[in-house]
Formats: structure tokens, sequence, C-alpha cells
């Protein structure tokens, strides 16, 4: 009895730290959406979860592509999961060249959500990174602004 | 007792199963045999930098439904692929790729506002992902409830195309690329079949530049396609017509005019206005042709001959 009582309990104790271990990025999503402002449409999300960077090495990025068209405006955002050790920012490059970034280095100002009004139909890429190369997770949002 | 012990730890190993086997459904790794992936002998493997490359996005079942309603197009549910024979849908390709096409025909239909047609689409949306067995991203009673009270149209948007993208997520991150690759085709000749019929009948720039720009969009379709071309006859096929397609646009041209950026703050908002410009060169003549070979090709998946 003392055996069953005891397995019992240690089921009873792990079961919710497996549940827990689970990732909670689809509330993320939901909340950062929303915060992504109304007469918008979402398109896309990309969660992000990356280390601290090594010294002397390039901070770790997040990359994805997606195609943005001509006449369109677009709305990235970025929300930081609770408990992450960076703050995200979103850099959108265009071959290469950088369009626009929610983060400032020269002035350390960081925008949560930067617009795009795209005139150009093309594959466009689309960095993630961490303030300072710093550890964290978090989601970004592509959406449409109607 | 050794019995009734062994009963519990036989409970919690179930549990713990269940458990982990969720916690991988959110993480998107599958705890199940994979029956349609194709195996990396019988494709020509893209690498998978490449494949990221051009799958983000390709066809958004929303985008286009949002050009047209912003050009006050009418509604019209003649658009709209038929839902009566979804049930004899039987091969793993025909569900993927009438998956796709329903989902931009919900996109419309939700742009629109039209919220209480969309339960057949969605009864069948459901069917097809429960068949292609990624079910569970789909909140199909959460979505039908949204959709018949009309209530939130902005959270009825995002929990569709988010289902969508968790679908194609799951598929790219579980080695079923090549369904992944019907469902986003789906969702293109769908867009592309409401966008050149839409065209015929209203002339709108927007909407041309938008037919002509699929030019650069259908070269990268064309590329995830490639490597399951081989991999059976009805991949083959659908191939062949995207080929057709894409042979239709080739005296479409598009070419660029340079120009730096803008950046300004609108109420606290960075805002870029883009000055680079495509420009897109398309005669009455080639938007009628690739109007005529869309129509003809999806109505041939739809058909599912």
């Amino acid at each position: 009895m003392k055996n069953r009582l005891l397995i019992l309990t240690l089921a009873l104790a792990f079961l919710p730290l497996a549940a827990a271990g689970q990732p909670a990025t689809d509330d993320l999503v939901s909340s950062c959406v929303l915060a992504a402002g109304e007469n918008t449409t979402y398109l896309k999300d990309f969660r992000v979860q990356l280390p601290k960077s090594a010294p002397n090495a390039a901070a770790p990025v997040y990359k994805a592509n997606m195609y943005l068209m001509k006449n369109m405006k677009y709305r990235f955002s970025v929300c930081d999961a609770p408990g992450s050790g960076g703050e995200l920012y979103v850099t959108l490059y265009d071959q290469g060249k950088e369009i626009i970034s929610s983060y400032n280095s020269s002035s350390g100002k960081k925008y949560s959500s930067v617009d795009f009004i795209c005139n150009k139909t093309g594959l466009y890429t689309i960095w993630y990174n961490f303030i300072g190369g710093e550890q964290g997770s978090g989601v970004g949002v592509v959406c449409m602004i109607r | 007792m050794t019995g009734t012990i062994t009963k519990i730890a036989a409970v919690i190993l179930l549990l713990s199963f269940c458990s982990c086997r969720n916690s991988n459904v959110r993480q998107g790794r599958p705890a199940f045999p994979v029956a349609d992936s194709v195996p990396a002998g019988e494709a020509e493997k893209l690498s998978e930098e490449a494949v990221a490359d051009i799958v983000q996005n390709i066809a958004s079942p929303v985008e286009i439904a949002s050009i047209l309603q912003s050009m006050q197009v009418p509604f019209s549910a003649g658009y709209l692929a038929p839902t009566q024979g979804a049930d004899r849908l039987t091969t793993n390709f025909q569900k993927a790729m009438m998956l796709g096409i329903y989902g931009a025909d919900l996109g419309y239909l939700n742009i629109y506002g039209k919220t209480g047609n969309s339960v057949d689409v969605l009864s069948v949306i459901k069917r097809l992902a429960d068949g292609l067995r990624v079910g569970q991203y789909f909140d199909f009673e959460t979505i039908k409830r949204l959709s018949v009270s009309k209530s939130n149209l902005d959270s009825l948007l995002f929990l569709s195309v988010n289902s969508y993208n968790q679908i194609d997520r799951y598929l790219r991150d579980n080695d079923r690329g090549s369904i992944s690759a019907l469902m986003i085709t789906g969702v293109w000749i769908e867009g592309q079949y409401l966008a050149t019929q839409v065209a015929l009948n209203f002339n709108d720039e927007i909407l041309r530049d938008r037919i002509g720009e699929q030019k650069i969009i259908l070269g990268d379709l064309l590329m995830l396609l490639r490597p399951y071309r081989g991999s059976s006859e009805e991949y083959g096929a659908l191939y062949g017509m995207m080929e057709q397609i894409s042979a239709k646009y080739s005296e479409v041209k598009v070419s660029y005019r340079l120009g730096e950026p803008e950046t300004k703050e609108e109420d606290g908002r960075l805002v870029v206005v883009q000055h680079e410009e495509s420009i897109v060169e398309m005669t009455d003549t080639q938007l009628a042709e690739i109007a005529g070979l869309s129509k003809e090709v999806r109505n041939k998946l739809i058909s599912g001959n």
C-alpha cells in the first residue's frame, strides 16, 4: 500500500512538470497579433528562440524569407516571451540591403512594430535578433494593414 | 500487491506517453510514422535552406481576397470550389490540394464577412485535415462558432490563417514537404483563379499587376514542386500543368525602377515607404490566356481528374 501511495504521489508530482515544459508560444502569437493593432490582418508568425552569442562571434540570428507584394502595407511586430533574457527586434532586407529595423543601435531606440509600404514585389529576408546578442525567446508577427 | 504496483506503473507510463505526445504535437514533431513523406532517395533533395527560402508565404489565403474587397468587387459564391465531391477524395495528393483550395475559399469568405456561408467549407476542411492527420491544428469548433455568430471577424481571420500556417509548419518540420507543397499550390491556384476571373471583368491596375507578378512567384513554386514530380503520376501531371501556366507568363515583363526608401515616424511608429518599384507589362491577350489556363488547371484539380 505504501508503494502504491508513493508511486501515485510521484506521478502527480511529475505530470504537471511535464505539462509546464510545453511551450506557450500560441498564446504569445495571439497576444502579439492583438498588439499589432486594429485594421490589420495576420499573415504569418515566426517563433524565435536564440542562444546568447558566444564571445567574439556574430550574434545568433533567426532568418526567414517571405514574399511581399507591391501596393500592400505590412506591419512587422515583435513580442518577447515572458522571462526572455533579451529584447527581440526585426530587420527587413531586400537582396542584402537593409530596408527597415525596429531597433536603432546608434540611438538605442526600439519600436515594438514597424510598417513597410511595399512597392516592389519580391522575396524579402526577415532577420530576428535579440539586442546585444542576449539569449531570448519571442515571436515575430507579420500583418497586412487594411 | 505486485500486480497493483505493475498496473499503477503502467498507468504512469501511459500518462507520460500521452504527455510527451502532446508536447511533440505542439512542438511540431511527429510521434507516428508518416506514409506520405517522399523518401530522400525518390526526390531530388533541396537543401533545407533553399526550401525555407521559397516556402514562406508563397501564397496567402487572404491577400488576393483583400485586394478584391478594396476594389469593391462584389462577392460571388460562383467563384468558390464546390464542396459536394469532397467526400470522394481518396489520395493524400487530392486531400492536400483541396485543403489548399478550400483554404483560399475560406479566406475569400472571411474577408468578405460571408461567414454564415462558410460552414460547409469549414466542415470539408476539417475532414480533409483529419484525413491528412493534421486536424489537431485546425480549431474547427472555435472557428465554426465565430463564423456562425459573426461576432469577431479579426479573430476568425487570425484563427483560420494561423491554422493553415501551423499545418504547413508541422508538415515541413516532419518530412512531409510533399504534402505541404501541394497545400501551398492549392492556395496559390485558387487565388490565381479568383484574381484572373475577376480581372477579366474588372479592369484594375493593382489586380493586373498582382497577376503579372505571379511570374516571379511561379518560378519558386515550380522549384518547390520539382523534387516530388517523379514521386507519383498525379504529382507529375500537376508539375506539367504548372509548367504550362509558367510558359504563358514567358512574355510577361517584370522590370524594376530604382529608388531609395524613405523613413518617417508616424504616431510613434516607424514607417518605411519603398520607392524602388516593380513594374509589370502584360497585354490583354496575355492576361486572357493566363486566365483561361489557370481556370482550366484549377477546374481539373477540383474535379480530381
